[in-house]
């Protein structure tokens, strides 16, 4: 497979302290992208935030959510960047992947139509946020993972 | 060796860590749940600072932030400490004499010491906050300072795994086990 650069040279591997630095602001920023969720989803279970409704907190957590995830995919680029073949052949991060797409994909549409919705207390509303946590919280679990298998 | 040497021999050397240290499946597990706490109790510091800095979530009030994620914040908290303890006792032989855990470590004795000194001008004096025509500056000084605390700890966890020790050389993510053979390209 053709890798259009050195990899060698890439700043990631060609000096010490990118790779962890570029680490540390995905880890914070998926902190801030999958906190903000956790915050709608644990007000759809009935357990926090109950001053607000889950349609007030996505709508005042909504810029945060999706700020998050835009430097997390895109520091997650540079990540997969420093060695692509080595990412591209492992389950775990395959995984991650495809989890991840369908996390986003799911959290602007079911997850975001129903937390605006009259139902999102409702046992329905229960199990999109169980389901939600448990996908985001899935792709934490597979991103470490990744350097295990 | 040190007492501090002794010490952290002993503990990673007890049969309930080296089980630990030594299985397949438990190690990452308990680094995952760990990761998972600071993406939940993490993620939800990150909002509160930003809320008392008064760049987020500026329709509720401090109060409903500060109050209603303080349970969550407790339940993460411990969950990542516990995972933590493992982790490190896991490895403490390594981890002792290594500056970012002892640099993580001093930070999280800070967050002790952070939240004695803001309880009652902040956290506890979130409706005087909210009374207030424009956000206290000790609020704010709280929250950026909290905020520098928790990325500091993070980043220092983070490099705890790229100490090298003088005659040690790799990349130490990509050691911790042999690198699979690629298909030839």
């Amino acid at each position: 497979m053709f890798i259009p650069y050195d990899i060698a040279n890439y700043p990631l591997n060609s000096n010490e302290w990118s790779f962890p630095f570029t680490e540390c602001i995905h880890i914070s920023m998926f902190a801030m992208s999958i906190g903000t969720i956790a915050l709608v989803d644990l007000r759809m279970l009935g357990v926090g935030l109950r001053h607000q409704t889950p349609a007030q907190i996505l709508k005042d957590t909504g810029i945060w959510t999706l700020v998050g995830l835009i430097i997390v995919v895109t520091s997650g680029f540079v990540i997969w960047a420093s060695d692509p073949l080595r990412y591209y052949y492992n389950w775990s991060f395959r995984y991650k992947i495809i989890a991840l797409a369908l996390a986003i994909l799911y959290n602007y549409t079911i997850h975001r139509k129903v937390a605006l919705s009259a139902s999102s207390q409702s046992i329905g509303g229960k199990l999109v946020a169980t389901l939600s946590l448990l996908l985001w919280i899935s792709i934490v679990f597979a991103g470490l993972f990744y350097a295990f298998t | 060796m040190s007492a501090a040497g002794d010490f952290s021999n002993w503990v990673a050397d007890t049969s309930f860590f080296t089980a630990l240290r030594e299985s397949g499946l438990p190690y990452p597990i308990v680094m995952s749940l760990h990761l998972s706490s600071i993406a939940i109790f993490g993620g939800l510091i990150l909002m509160t600072d930003l809320r008392l800095l008064g760049v987020a979530l500026k329709d509720m009030s401090v109060t409903d932030v500060v109050r209603q994620t303080r349970l969550w914040k407790r339940i993460g908290f411990v969950i990542m400490i516990t995972c933590g303890v493992l982790l490190g006792g896991a490895k403490l032989n390594t981890y002792y004499d290594n500056p970012y855990f002892q640099i993580k470590l001093s930070l999280l004795v800070l967050v002790g010491v952070h939240a004695i000194i803001f309880r009652r001008s902040v956290y506890a004096n979130t409706e005087a906050i909210d009374r207030a025509p424009a956000i206290p500056g000790v609020a704010k000084t709280a929250a950026v300072l909290s905020l520098i605390l928790w990325v500091g700890i993070l980043s220092m966890g983070r490099w705890i795994a790229y100490f090298e020790r003088p005659g040690q050389f790799g990349r130490p993510h990509a050691v911790s086990q042999a690198a699979p053979e690629l298909p030839q390209k």
